[in-house]
């Protein structure tokens, strides 16, 4: 964005500023995990503290390749948080879409219902479902991994709302025109609706990449988990955490996500200004 | 392109046509309806709701895991209720989800209400920088604020004694450690409600603001007659979803402080994860589990009416 | 590792078959088994150990162990949920704190017969580590470390403080300490602490139990009273806070794990721990020692930090049958010493000779000691809520709170967990 310096009002100079101390703020632990990946042990428990380090290092990221199969991890974490993502997306957007454009009975009750399965913890419900994947012989399968997430009641709610809002004249213009409902979700609303789409899939493949409770209990065999559960491996005997190993193993498991939303950032946050409202 | 109707509200459907009622029957519709929703209720009813059951089932049970639970009625709902522990923990979650819930939006839509102003430069820096840290892990973002903060070595401690503030040992602080962990997940999780906050801004249309200016309306009047009625809607979703995740805080605290000091960041879902995990008492975590979903229910409701929103507009 | 079958989208995958229990044929004891072996050894003793189960497995051809090495905090995450769907492991090792709740609630099989037997190896076992495996008279499990806490102390720190004998006593021990801390600048906090002692979450949650016998005190009496509000535990607590606090021996408010970071960063120069501290002392180019903790005025004695392994109900007789031939191989006289050697811990076995372990200084300074070790709430089922009740206790003691009142609260929770 151009900015001519006669429009540099007061105002927008102090927003300015404001938002150069919070970026600072906040970028303050994400510089803390990639500088201290680089330090050397000594450096990493020194007084006094320095941000920067003195002599970088490769040792723990070396550590860290060494002791975790992470090639491994990542690529399970990606099969598990894309697949995830993937079907999700489906599912949520179809069931959305009759939540916001059929009308049934018992829709609202449906909608309550859908919205009350998030309010439950999920640690409440982690030992009954392990037995179910357990009985349904998924056990350290990708599949056991990915099914009961392909679908989730935030996206549903979330696709809704946003299908409410796009107007109707759209799809009643195809509907004159004889397509069925599917054609309807599939050729009109779906594309309309990429900015969200992208937003959820954002949404929810970050969740499921950086979720450590399922893949942990789930997977009993270390070849099966994903970077996020695997950084629990990190932990020395007596509960130390090696900080520089650990800030390493972290980069490694943000990196991913980080270059994924570079690469989609510029479409998801300005296309999801229109709305769809083309 | 079709813009919004310029009373703001969101986008009302005109009522259906005539011709589709006839030529639709509501057992047309149901069925449609089925074949849309089935996917994700299968889904969801196999491995959310049919877990959820069985976990209302274990509530009323003394099972632990292993063996035949043993059914002994309502007495884990009568120890959740008389629980001296429980009740602290029902504090803890409260003081968090008051702390969180307002600190979180605020900050969210602060910035997006100031990045809506398209004379800021360095925008689309901004924006993503803030957006960055919702996709770091909890357990992640726990373990770099434990350093940050950490008494002897952390960067932050070391930095604001230079300022003259001592701040001292905070995870061990009983005044200091629940601030510290809703802190956390402020950081992690506000990028989230911002995003939301700037595209439900970006909705709003320019004209209505020209209008309004016109109308000899100033910026604060403009904040609050236009901008923030126009958002009701994108705030409820935030406010509800930020309450959820507040009521449910459980990853930085497991890692950052587990609970303490002194029990002082002990919430729900901790105690809840020490009864089933650590005490092998699955039917008493469940019956925990049942209660607070039954409070998020309440406050949820509470929140929708708070909103204005008629059970029609819920549903 | 075995690669393993993995089927995507397929409903009813075979992959289960391939998993877990290994459990095949029916009530037969001694056919062919494969077993399943969880443990938390990650660093060399994980090592020694897959030596010794690599040699069981080759020592005959029925039985094949395969071990799954998690973290200590990982396994107690996981069994549960493992075992609810009959998809956990045959044997699983933990800290020995942890074995009694899970042994109460039916998931560990008993081994009273596998200790009568005399081919079991066990009538040796230290009687401590014995102690720590049993639940209402019954035994659960068999040890696999027992270890008293003891101190481990910087010996260059100690040389140029001029400090020439290690304190026998408590009070030789604060002095000792004052003696090692410095704060060079005057600002009233210590640059380097004598001493690192935890006001909660200390190692193996052992530090303030070993203070407590020092002084005659204890927690809990025969598994079911709480002794924990007692003038000796008062006094006890009365002592150390006047000697953290006001002498400013050690810092306040670190839990255990951070007592070893800065006894590793050379800015404490005693800490309490475990045999790992030493293996982290060389890693961090610190010449250390190791010292019995000072007696107290009426006893002395230390918490012992304890790990057990355990037959789990998803064990079938027969593979029951096979871990118990693992675990008397496990204890055979051989692999007694030469675990004790790798894994630095000191022999389970009394009968193991003194010179078997002399090779491993770290080992042969812990056996010296091992029979002050005392296991820490020994067939407690709540361990969980009376570990928390003795941290708040001594968190808040050490931040100045009113000690009489902190311990008849204390016993109030202790005997409400043990009920």
């Amino acid at each position: 964005m151009r900015t001519r310096l006669r429009e540099l009002r007061p105002s927008t100079v102090l927003a300015t500023i404001a938002f150069i101390v919070v970026t600072a703020i906040v970028l303050l632990p994400i510089a803390i995990i990639v500088l201290t990946a680089f330090k050397p042990a000594a450096e990493v428990n020194a007084y006094p503290p320095s941000l920067l380090p003195d002599a970088w290092t490769l040792d723990n990221l070396k550590t860290v390749t060494s002791e975790l199969p992470f090639a491994r991890l990542v690529g399970n974490s990606f099969v598990f948080a894309g697949g995830v993502t993937i079907f999700a997306l489906l599912f949520d957007s179809l069931a959305a879409y009759a939540l916001a454009r059929l009308d049934f009975t018992g829709r609202r009750v449906l909608l309550v219902v859908i919205i009350a399965t998030l309010m439950i913890p999920f640690q409440a419900t982690l030992i009954p479902l392990y037995q179910l994947v357990a009985d349904l012989g998924w056990v350290n399968t990708y599949t056991g991994l990915i099914a009961p997430r392909a679908a989730d009641a935030f996206g549903i709610f979330f696709l809704r709302q946003f299908f409410l809002a796009l107007p109707r004249d759209i799809d009643q213009a195809a509907r004159i025109d004889g397509a069925g409902e599917f054609r309807i979700f599939w050729s009109v609303l779906l594309p309309n609706a990429v900015p969200a789409l992208l937003t959820l899939g954002l949404f929810t493949f970050v969740n499921n990449w950086n979720d450590l409770l399922w893949p942990l209990v789930f997977t009993t065999d270390t070849e099966m988990g994903t970077i996020t559960s695997g950084l629990t491996q990190l932990t020395g005997p007596s509960g130390i955490v090696p900080h520089g190993v650990m800030m390493a193993g972290s980069l490694i498991a943000i990196l991913p996500l980080v270059i994924a939303f570079l690469f989609i950032q510029r479409r998801f946050i300005e296309n999801i200004a229109t709305t769809g409202l083309k | 392109m079709t813009t919004a109707p310029p009373t703001g509200r969101r986008y009302r459907p005109p009522a259906p046509l005539g011709g589709r009622r006839r030529a639709d029957g509501p057992a047309g519709r149901g069925l449609k309806a089925a074949a849309f929703l089935a996917p994700a209720l299968l889904i969801l009813g196999a491995f959310t709701i049919w877990p959820m059951l069985s976990a209302l089932r274990l509530s009323f049970t003394d099972a632990s895991g292993f063996g035949e639970p043993e059914f002994i009625g309502l007495e884990n709902y009568v120890q959740v209720f008389t629980d001296p522990d429980i009740l602290n923990a029902v504090t803890n979650t409260a003081l968090y989800t008051v702390l969180f819930t307002p600190i979180a939006v605020a900050a969210a839509l602060a910035l997006a209400l100031l990045l809506n102003n398209p004379r800021l430069p360095f925008r689309g820096f901004f924006r993503t920088a803030l957006f960055v840290p919702f996709v770091v892990s909890f357990s992640v973002a726990a373990f770099a604020w434990s350093y940050l903060v950490d008494p002897q070595v952390g960067l932050l401690n070391y930095w604001l004694r230079g300022l003259g503030i001592q701040l001292g040992n905070v995870l061990e602080d009983p005044h200091l450690a629940m601030p510290m962990v809703v802190l956390v997940a402020v950081w992690k999780l506000f990028g989230f409600y911002f995003v939301i906050f700037l595209a439900g801004l970006q909705d709003i249309p320019t004209s209505i603001y020209e209008a309004a200016r016109m109308d000899g309306a100033g910026a604060w009047s403009r904040l609050r007659n236009v901008t923030l009625p126009l958002l009701s809607n994108t705030m409820a979703f935030v406010l509800i979803f930020a309450m959820i995740a507040a009521l449910q805080a459980f990853d930085q605290i497991y890692v950052m402080t587990g609970g303490g000091p002194y029990g002082s960041t002990q919430t729900l879902v901790m105690e809840i994860y020490e009864s089933g995990f650590r005490k092998l008492d699955i039917g008493f975590a469940s019956a925990l589990s049942y209660v607070l979903l039954a409070a998020t229910l309440l406050l949820s409701l509470v929140q929708f009416v708070f909103f204005g929103r008629k059970e029609k507009d819920l549903a | 590792m075995k690669r393993k079958t993995v089927l995507i989208g397929g409903a009813g995958s075979a992959a289960l078959a391939l998993l877990g229990s290994g459990c095949s044929g029916g009530g037969e004891t001694g056919g062919p088994a494969t077993l399943t072996f969880w443990h938390g050894y990650t660093e060399a003793d994980g090592d020694v150990l897959q030596g010794i189960v690599d040699d069981f497995n080759a020592s005959q051809s029925d039985i094949t162990i395969n071990t799954e090495v998690k973290t200590w905090a990982s396994i107690d995450d996981t069994l549960l949920t493992a075992l609810s769907a009959g998809e956990g492991p045959d044997i699983v090792a933990m800290p020995a704190e942890r074995l009694p709740v899970y042994a109460d609630k039916g998931a560990f099989a008993e081994l009273d017969d596998f200790y009568n037997d005399e081919s079991s190896n066990t009538a040796n076992l230290l009687p401590g580590a014995v102690a720590m495996v049993e639940i209402e008279s019954r035994k659960y499990a068999v040890p696999t470390g027992f270890v008293p806490l003891a101190v481990y102390y910087n010996t260059a720190l100690f040389e140029a403080a001029g400090v020439t004998a290690f304190p026998a006593t408590w009070d030789e021990w604060v002095a000792t300490a004052k003696q090692l801390t410095v704060d060079e600048d005057g600002d009233g906090t210590p640059e380097q602490y004598g001493v690192v002692l935890p006001d909660h979450a200390t190692v193996a949650n052992g530090l303030w139990p070993s203070l407590f016998y020092g002084n005659g005190g204890d927690i809990v009496s025969e598994v079911v009273d709480a002794v924990i509000d007692s003038p000796e535990n008062a006094a006890t607590l009365e002592f150390w806070r006047s000697a953290i606090v006001d002498d400013k021996i050690s810092p306040t408010g670190v839990d255990g794990v951070g007592a070893d970071e800065l006894f590793s960063a050379g800015k404490a120069a005693m800490t309490i721990g475990g045999p790992w501290m030493a293996s982290i002392a060389t890693e961090n180019n610190i010449e250390y020692a190791i010292a019995p903790i000072p007696a107290g005025p009426v006893a002395q004695a230390a918490s012992a930090i304890g790990v057990a392994m355990a037959v789990t109900v998803d064990a079938d007789d027969n593979a029951r049958a096979a871990a118990e031939k693992f675990f008397a191989f496990f204890l055979n006289d051989d692999n007694a010493a030469a675990w004790s050697l790798g894994s630095g811990w000191p022999p389970l076995r009394s009968d193991v000779p003194a010179e078997a372990v002399n090779s491993n200084p770290v080992v042969a300074s812990l056996t010296e000691i091992a029979d002050l070790g005392r296991p820490l709430l020994p067939g407690v089922v709540n361990s969980v809520d009376v570990l928390a009740a003795i941290d708040e206790l001594t968190q808040r003691a050490v931040a100045g709170e009113d000690i009489a009142g902190l311990l008849a609260e204390a016993q109030e929770t202790v005997q409400g967990a043990l009920d």
